[in-house]
Formats: structure tokens, C-alpha cells, sequence
């Protein structure tokens, strides 16, 4: 091995082919040779569109015809605008779904990861709603949302009257959170996978020596399988709240973000679309990256004091 | 050792030079995303344009200017040589082989010509899309673009008053005096409804004013099972289908939505006779009021409603006249579907406001011979093809014969609605986009809105229009358009 002022010295006296050719060269180009496709790639199809879409945000145009730049303005509407941050509201819905979802998947995969007869089976059937398009669950829960349809004859089954249910999707107090369980009946089988193979992780002696211990199934669930599943449960919980923020599939299929169901993206979509303000919509998709990043860093913040512990 | 080293040397450079090639893609593809169906067309374009070449040397002079459409005599041009490409959005009739039908009709009188067809599902946003790559073919419907972009696009059929004086509805895509589309059929607008529906509820005159349609509606819940108004809430276009309503028939002036509109203060005001906008959106919001449209308006779902309206589940629904043929082909009693002038009487005259659907336009910058076989079969789909007629369209061509649904509206006044005045041309288009509430151009969550606040009583139907003047006022002031009363 040479010294770094040696390579250096050595360097110098050698021209670019010699270097080239010398080991350090050949890594430097081997390195640069695989690199370059996945940057290329990168930029391509994510950086330069973006920061497109970021100048797009400071201008006042449609898809066709003139651009008028008009500096802030945009992002002032965004935050002017009833409907842009009333939207936001509706998140709250769906941020409350992804707790209910992730309890779920987790209350499951712990009772799944032990011996469970036709263990496989159920963790099939529950993982199956994720492996369907979203467009067509949309079209799957409209019918069976739709008065007197599926959800309706399910219920009267057990008892109810048509006369005392609500209409699912007209009634503006439950609207959402029918929105919001579809989301829920889609997403949870995935999460609960995830915990699966990371509770799979675990050393079985763990459980025995608990077991000898003393421990009973909620102490060893509290004790051993959660802090071992914490990495996993904290992108879970990243990946919910950033969907929450950012659902779209469900109110847009579903109900045409019409009757107070329109997120964030939903009016987003009209605004870019129905109404071709390009400019407003690329603002508030600029305005909704930056509360993402900073709702994610509030949770990493978050999860590092709770977890501080078990870390310890 | 030294083996690996070349080994890894080539694969490296392969590497780099397969990756130029990707990099360079992208950017290339960017303006025409459908290049390569676009390649094999142009290559075949190219053949055509050299056999051209050689046949018609003698004629070139001649044709080296692409005549206008009311001077071109499809007699004189049997033995064109080209291959053009139509984008359209009528996927039902590429697939049930109408259009193949047409085209080899064509083909009978013009064999030369070879007609390229694809239909665009979802038309109003990607026609959109490909009309700014500039790669989509020589005839298309033109999409929502600004009047001031269309010389950008296409080219002008003729001058408006040389080819008013043979078609009629060609004034909406005018600019500078020139017309830059012509409709494949037009539309009137007035009210879809099941006769036997009218029938059993007693009702033996049509009606007249909104006051009378309501009546009608509540005598149809009272005496039927029908639904008397199926408001298509939740397919959201069916709702914007009611702004077509404004201006001719709403008040009978057929300069109002294209000139009067964007300066008037108050657009929304009561104007105390049963017409206007207000009374228009009246008959909406008093009719979800009173429980007169469906239970659930939310999981309303439109390929369902049109057998519900043949076979007498619902009484009525407001939509354009297009819909009537897919009304009829829907159920075994075709012979119910009935359409009626829209109820609404301003001073003694019922109007109706019939008005082109999409415009064929041809592309600019195709090649002279593109241009010359595109402006042959636009001509021969709009006089000779028949295509309007059956689809049940009010005749594009002056002194054209009409299908029969239209017997109801005898004694009532067709109009057109006029073109904006020079220089305006974008005010609605600005003032729709300004405002949010787009009046004819996909505005469907204002009309719902108007449904919604009538179901749970959330809103007045005074707060609402309160609402939009407001954002109309504050348009009209962003935009610097005058608003007088």
C-alpha cells in the first residue's frame, strides 16, 4: 500500500491514459461507468421534471398558451384559498384510518407470527386487497356503498333496518370515514406483512427465556417484539402519515372529491386540470412536499425520544 | 488478468454508449410520445407524398395553395393520393364499426386517400396533451384551447361569412374572421323525458315554465314510482350538462354567453318572470328540496340511468340532445324516450340553443397534400356521411333534414349562440378560469354544490348565488373586464 502523498507524487508524473490504466483509475471509471445509469435515470425522470414543476410554480399558465411569471403570488393563493388548506382538514380522516390500520396490522402479525391453525391462509386473504388496482377497489366500494346494495344487504342480515342506516356517502358526517375504510381494508394487509417478517426476525430464545421468566404474551409483545420491530414500525408510520396526507385513489374514484370528500390532491387534480391553473396546482404540490418533509422530521424527532429507552 | 481487464473495459464503454442512447431518448421522446406509431405513418406519408409527386407534377401549380372549403369541389379530386390520421373521441362508434363504415364509403368515391383512425378515450384532457407535442395527425376535435392559440394549431376551413352561408354552428371556433372548425353535429338543448311516465302521471302538456316543471315533478311522485328528476349527481359532467342552459334559453338573447356574460355585475339576480340563470338553477335546487330526485344522489351511476329513463324508472333528466339515440338503444321501449324544449319562457317564446359539438380542425402544419385529402374528408363527412343525421344531431348543413325527436320543438325559436366580439374572444375562457365556477367547461362541482346545499339545507340558493357573484366580481376586477348592470 502506498502512502496518499506517495499516490499523489506518483500521480503527477503520470499522464491521464497511464492513470487510467493504473488501478486507481480503472476503480475510478468502473465506479463512475455504473453510477451513471441510475443517476441518469434519476435526473431524467425525477429532478428535472420537478424542478420544472417548482418554475411552473411561479408562473401564471395553462398547458397551452402563454406563461406570465408572477413570483410569489401563487403560493400566497395556496395559503389564502379556503379550499387548498381546508382540504388538509380532511387528512385529519385519514391519518386517524392509518392509526386504526396500523393497531390492526399489528394486533394481527403478533397473533399470526405464533402457531396459528391455517396461519397462511388468513395472512392471504388479508393480504390480497393490497395486490388489487386502486382504481378498481374505487369502482368495488361505490356499489358497495350504494343504498341497498352490498353494505346495506350485509347489515340488514344482522339485524338492521334499511330505515335506520345512513346513507354512506351522502351523509357529510360519515362520508369520510366511509372513504377512509376503504383505504384502511386496502393498505392493512400489506403493514401487517411487514410487521410479520420483522417479528419473524426475533430469536425464538428470547421468548423462552421470557417464558421462564414469567413473562406473559402482552409483556413479551411489549418488551421483546416491539423493540425489535421498531425500525419497521417507524416507516410504517412514516409511510401512513404521508399517505394520509396524499390520498387521492379513494375520493377520487369513489365520490369525484364531490359532498366535502375533495383531499388535498383531489382539488389539486381540478384545480390543474378542470380549472388549468398549472401554476396554483404546481404551488400546492411544492406546499405539500414541504409539509411532508417536515411532518416526517417531527416524527423522527418523535419516535427517537419515545424509543430513547429501549435503545439505552 | 488481462482478459478481465478488457472484458471490463468493454462492458464498461457498452455500458456508456448504451447509456448516451438512453440519455438522449428522453429528451427526444418528450415532444412525441407516440412516436413510433407516428414513424411508420410517416414513412408511408413520404411514399404516398413521392408517388404524388410523380403523378401530379403537372397539377402542382395548381394545388400548391390548398383550396377553401367552400370553393373545393369534391367532384374535381377522385383520384387524390394521401394518408391522413384522425384523432377522435368516439370510442362507442370505433367499436361498434361505425366509423370503418364511413371511412370505406369514402374510400368508394375517393380510393386514393387512406384514412388512419384512433380514438382517444379520455379525449378533453390527452387530445390536450398531444396537441402540445405537436404529433397527433392531421384532423382532430378541437380541445379547450384558447381562440388566440388556434392559427398556432390548425388551419382556417375559410372565412366566416363565405362558409356561414352553407353551415351552420361553424362560428365557434372563429378568430380574426376566419373558422378555424366545423362541428361534426350539432346539439340542442332542451330535456330528456319518459312519455309513459307522463302519461300515468296526468300531465298532457308539456311544460313551459320552471314553476310548471316543478308541478309536473311533484304530479309524477305523487301518481308514479318514477324518480320525476334524475340528477346524475355523482358522474359530476351530468351536472355541468345544465349550464348549457344560459343565455338563449335561459333568456332568449344569443350574444348573452359569449359577449354579455363576462360583463354583467349581477349575472345571478332574480329577474322576477321565471327566467334567467337564477330561475334555471331554481328548478334544480327546489326540486332536490322537495325530495323530487333520487334517494341517493351520491351513488348515482350513469351507464344504469339511461335503461332507468326507457323503461320508465325515472321521469326526467336535463341533457343535451345527443344523449336521446343511447336513451333509446337502451331498453325495449325505445318509443317513451321523448325530449322537450327546456321549461322556460321568456316573453311568450320558448327558445333553444342548438350549438355544434367538437369541430374537426386540421393540423397546420401537415404537408399541402395532407392538408388538401384532410379538407376532402372533413367536406365529405359533413355533406355527404350522413353522420350527424344518425346520431341524431340537429343538421350542421343549411336546409339539412332533421331526425324526428326534434317534432316537440316546433313553434319554439332555434338559435346559435353568436360569437364573442373581436378582441374578446378569451374574456369567458379567462373569466371561467379566474373564477373557478367554468360555465360550459367542466364547472361540476358548482351545480353539485347547488345539490348539496338543497339536501341538508345547508345553504340558500341566495347564499350560493351570493357566492359566485362574488367570485365573478372579483374575476371581472383581476382581469380588468368592465362589468356594467
Amino acid at each position: 500500500m502506498s502512502t496518499p502523498a506517495n499516490a499523489a507524487v506518483r500521480k503527477n508524473k503520470r499522464s491521464f491514459p497511464e492513470w487510467l490504466r493504473s488501478r486507481d483509475g480503472q476503480k475510478v471509471l468502473v465506479m463512475m461507468a455504473f453510477l451513471i445509469i441510475p443517476m441518469v435515470l434519476l435526473m431524467v425522470f425525477t429532478y428535472i421534471p420537478f424542478a420544472e414543476m417548482v418554475r411552473y410554480s411561479f408562473y401564471n399558465m395553462k398547458y397551452v398558451g402563454a406563461r406570465k411569471f408572477v413570483g410569489m403570488k401563487n403560493y400566497i393563493k395556496v395559503f389564502s384559498r379556503k379550499d387548498c388548506f381546508g382540504a388538509l382538514k380532511l387528512s385529519l380522516y385519514y391519518m386517524g384510518g392509518s392509526v386504526v390500520q396500523l393497531s390492526l396490522a399489528l394486533y394481527l402479525a403478533t397473533i399470526l407470527s405464533f402457531k396459528v391453525k391455517g396461519g397462511s391462509l388468513f395472512k392471504g386473504f388479508m393480504f390480497f386487497p393490497f395486490l388489487i388496482n386502486g382504481i378498481a377497489i374505487g369502482f368495488i366500494f361505490k356499489f358497495f356503498y350504494t343504498r341497498g346494495f352490498v353494505f346495506d344487504t350485509v347489515l340488514q342480515w344482522c339485524g338492521f333496518s334499511l330505515d335506520n342506516l345512513p346513507y354512506w356517502l351522502k351523509d357529510r358526517s360519515i362520508n369520510n370515514i366511509s372513504l377512509v375504510g376503504t383505504s384502511v381494508w386496502r393498505y392493512f394487509g400489506q403493514n401487517m406483512v411487514l410487521f410479520i417478517g420483522a417479528i419473524m426476525s426475533v430469536d425464538n430464545e428470547l421468548y423462552e427465556a421470557a417464558m421462564l421468566d414469567g413473562a406473559n404474551r402482552f409483556q413479551q409483545f411489549k418488551y421483546i417484539i416491539l423493540p425489535s420491530i421498531k425500525t419497521i414500525f417507524v416507516l410504517n408510520v412514516i409511510l401512513s402519515i404521508s399517505g394520509s396526507l396524499s390520498a387521492f385513489e379513494p375520493p377520487y374514484v369513489i365520490t369525484d372529491g364531490a359532498n366535502g370528500t375533495g383531499t388535498y390532491f383531489v382539488i389539486m387534480h381540478q384545480i390543474a386540470h378542470t380549472q388549468q391553473k398549472v401554476g396554483l396546482a404546481s404551488a400546492m404540490a411544492v406546499v405539500l412536499l414541504l409539509i411532508i418533509f417536515t411532518v416526517t422530521i417531527l416524527q423522527k424527532l418523535f419516535f427517537k425520544y419515545v424509543f430513547k429507552d429501549s435503545v439505552e | 488478468m488481462k482478459l478481465k481487464k478488457v472484458l471490463a473495459l468493454t462492458l464498461a464503454s457498452a455500458m456508456t454508449f448504451s447509456l448516451a442512447a438512453c440519455g438522449g431518448a428522453p429528451s427526444q421522446a418528450a415532444p412525441g410520445a407516440a412516436e413510433e406509431a407516428g414513424k411508420e405513418e410517416a414513412a408511408e406519408d413520404t411514399a404516398a407524398e413521392e408517388e404524388d409527386e410523380a403523378a401530379d407534377t403537372a397539377d402542382a401549380a395548381e394545388e400548391s395553395a390548398v383550396p377553401s372549403y367552400t370553393q373545393l369541389d369534391l367532384s374535381k379530386y377522385a383520384d387524390t393520393q394521401a394518408t391522413i390520421k384522425f384523432l377522435h373521441h368516439k370510442t362507442d362508434r370505433a367499436e361498434d364499426g361505425t366509423m370503418d363504415k364511413m371511412v370505406a364509403a369514402f374510400n368508394t368515391e375517393f380510393p386514393g386517400i387512406t384514412v388512419e383512425m384512433e380514438a382517444v378515450t379520455d379525449y378533453a384532457e390527452d387530445s390536450l396533451l398531444r396537441l402540445s407535442t405537436g404529433d397527433w395527425g392531421d384532423i382532430m376535435f378541437i380541445p379547450a384551447v384558447d381562440k388566440s392559440d388556434l392559427s398556432d394549431y390548425f388551419m382556417p376551413f375559410d372565412t366566416l361569412e363565405n362558409l356561414s352561408a352553407e353551415l351552420n354552428f361553424v362560428d365557434n371556433w372563429e378568430f380574426g374572421g376566419n373558422c378555424y372548425g366545423i362541428p361534426y353535429m350539432a346539439n340542442a338543448q332542451g330535456v330528456l323525458y319518459n312519455k309513459a311516465v307522463f302519461k300515468d302521471a296526468g300531465i298532457t302538456e308539456l311544460p313551459k315554465t320552471p314553476t310548471e316543471f316543478l308541478d309536473d315533478l311533484k304530479l309524477i311522485k305523487d301518481k308514479t314510482d318514477a324518480i320525476p328528476l334524475y340528477t346524475n349527481y355523482a358522474a359530476g359532467w351530468t351536472m355541468g350538462a345544465w349550464d348549457a342552459y344560459i343565455g338563449i334559453v335561459s333568456n332568449g338573447d344569443d350574444t348573452y354567453i359569449n359577449q354579455k356574460f363576462v360583463h354583467t355585475a349581477e349575472p345571478f339576480k332574480d329577474p322576477g318572470d321565471d327566467t334567467g340563470i337564477y330561475n334555471l338553477y331554481r328548478i334544480l335546487y327546489d326540486a332536490v328540496a322537495n325530495g323530487l330526485i333520487e334517494d341517493d344522489y351520491t351513488t348515482t351511476d350513469w351507464e344504469s340511468c339511461k335503461g332507468m329513463l326507457n323503461r320508465g324508472e325515472i321521469g326526467t333528466m336535463v341533457l343535451g340532445s345527443w344523449a336521446y339515440a343511447q336513451m333509446q338503444e337502451a331498453g325495449d321501449t325505445p318509443e317513451n324516450v321523448g325530449y322537450m324544449p327546456f321549461p322556460m319562457t321568456v316573453g311568450g317564446t320558448q327558445y333553444v340553443a342548438a350549438g355544434g359539438d367538437y369541430n374537426y380542425c386540421i393540423n397546420v402544419n401537415s404537408s399541402d397534400e395532407n392538408k388538401l385529402a384532410s379538407m376532402i374528408f372533413v367536406k365529405w363527412m359533413v355533406e355527404k356521411s350522413d353522420w350527424c343525421y344518425n346520431e341524431g344531431g340537429y343538421t350542421v348543413v343549411k336546409g339539412g333534414k332533421n331526425p324526428e325527436m326534434y317534432a316537440a320543438f316546433d313553434g319554439c325559436t332555434v338559435l346559435s349562440d353568436q360569437p364573442a366580439k373581436s378582441g374578446e374572444e378569451t374574456y369567458l375562457n379567462d373569466m371561467n378560469a379566474e373564477s373557478e365556477l367554468s360555465f360550459n367547461a367542466g364547472g361540476n362541482d358548482k351545480v353539485q354544490r347547488i345539490v348539496e346545499a338543497a339536501a341538508t339545507g345547508s345553504e340558500t340558493l341566495d347564499d350560493i348565488y351570493a357566492d359566485w357573484t362574488q367570485k365573478w366580481n372579483d374575476a371581472q376586477e383581476e382581469l380588468g373586464i368592465t362589468a356594467d348592470n
